[in-house]
């Protein structure tokens, strides 16, 4: 009887130790990469933004333009910051396939000294990557869409594609965790508005197509 | 039948044991070496400070309502995304960050604790963006705070002080990369620290004041403003 109970204390301490180790149940679900291998090495892979569903939200700034967000969901900066160069905004984003893989921040800073553009991916399970590119003059895309007939406080629809990041001075992959650690990228950040309802919502889509690879293997042209 | 019982027992026994020891276990709530006084702080208070809040479906440890933008997608359903204004020292608002955030695969309860994977962009306008990394321990918090007051409805010991950062750079620490303007190229670390100032379970409000603790070499951001 002794034996049998200290056997089952030891499998009872034993086996609830290890499940605190281990902590069953807590790896984030993973999708298959829709990943390629571009001719130079290195692999290509596409994030896509689905506009307004995808997006979580956005500052109120007034440098944000047709993309600040404003009445329900907005981030609604303190006085002091509504009128800096700065528009944040927050996605879901998906592969290429269309499935949500992730969540990101967009950075775009106006500053002085040239505007910059950054994002971060999350993954959960995959890591995170940290992209960073020049940022795209202020107003760029209400010019574009106005040179397409738009108007404000009027719907528009149409199509509009604009290339945030050219392809002659790719954004670079500045950072990663996990996966994305180690590694040199490149990426080519593209919107794509296929209309604007009365409230100045966009419709349309971001597309990062991004290309990585190990520093060591020769640089994909 | 009797031997059944006593395995029973046993097995029941054990479990308790371990758990007790998983709880009170000092491995798990280690923290970063606390910053020096020269590192520049941001700092934001909870709920003032928050732009916005998105919350996976698996991930609401308050019993939050995730809302019509909610993280769902089975993917995304142990993540969170936070929208901050961080203020100077003097109360001024002066950087704009982002929070993406997700239950860590490397949660241990038995040597590290319950972690989270917490990745900042930092826009300081006129500055830069700075990208920080780290690794926060959870457990200290629920096992202090959320546990006892929340769930256990336990009368709440506060405030309560909390370090949770725990890597993944040096001396435990976050890692910090300034990724655009004037902070780009420049490396450091950061650690974060946050107190609970109030917490009301029957009302399912709280009240935090957190700081960001930014060591980076050079000028620009050593400097205090």
């Amino acid at each position: 009887m002794k034996t049998v109970l200290a056997i089952a204390v030891l499998l009872g301490f034993g086996a609830t130790l290890a499940g605190g180790y281990f902590v069953p149940g807590i790896e984030h679900a993973r999708l298959p990469s829709l990943t390629s291998v571009v001719a130079n090495g290195g692999r290509s892979e596409q994030f896509v933004i689905r506009l307004p569903a995808d997006r979580l939200a956005a500052t109120d700034g007034e440098a944000g333009g047709l993309r600040a967000q404003r009445g329900e969901g907005a981030m609604l900066l303190p006085a002091k910051l509504m009128a800096e160069p700065v528009l944040v905004e927050h996605f879901k984003i998906r592969d290429a396939g269309g499935n949500v893989v992730g969540i990101a921040a967009r950075h775009w800073d106006g500053n002085a000294s040239g505007a910059t553009t950054t994002w971060a991916l999350l993954i959960p399970s995959r890591g995170a990557a940290v992209l960073s590119a020049s940022g795209e003059s202020r107003g760029v895309l209400e010019a574009s869409l106005r040179g397409r007939g738009y108007a404000a406080g009027r719907a528009w629809d149409g199509e509009v594609e604009l290339m945030v990041t050219r392809p002659e001075a790719p954004g670079v992959l500045t950072a990663g965790t996990q996966e994305f650690a180690s590694l040199s990228g490149a990426y080519l950040e593209t919107w794509t508005v296929a209309g604007v309802d009365e409230d100045g919502e966009l419709r349309g889509t971001i597309v990062l197509d991004t290309v990585t690879w190990f520093p060591q293997a020769s640089e994909p042209e | 039948m009797k031997y059944l019982f006593v395995a029973l027992l046993g097995l029941v026994l054990g479990a308790a044991l371990a758990g007790a020891m998983l709880y009170f276990n000092p491995f798990s709530t280690t923290a970063a070496t606390q910053p020096n006084a020269s590192d520049r702080v941001l700092h934001y208070s909870l709920p003032d400070d928050v732009l916005e809040f998105a919350l996976g479906a698996d991930a609401r440890l308050f019993g939050q309502e995730p809302g019509d933008d909610g993280l769902w997608e089975e993917t995304i359903d142990r993540s969170a995304v936070l929208g901050l204004t961080l203020k100077d020292d003097a109360d001024q608002p002066v950087a704009i960050a982002s929070r993406l955030m997700t239950v860590s695969a490397d949660t241990d309860l038995l040597l590290r604790g319950v972690l989270l994977s917490d990745h900042w962009l930092v826009t300081i306008p006129g500055e830069g963006t700075l990208f920080v990394r780290a690794d926060s321990n959870a457990w200290p918090f629920l096992k202090q705070t959320l546990v006892p007051a929340w769930y256990l409805e336990r009368p709440w010991q506060g405030p309560a002080s909390y370090w949770p950062t725990i890597g993944p750079g040096s001396d435990e620490a976050g890692i910090v990369l300034g990724v655009a303007g004037g902070l780009r190229g420049r490396e450091g670390s950061a650690v974060e620290r946050y107190e609970l100032t109030a917490l009301d379970p029957a009302r399912r409000s709280a009240l935090a004041e957190g700081e960001l603790h930014l060591a980076l070499p050079g000028p620009q951001v050593a400097a205090q403003e």
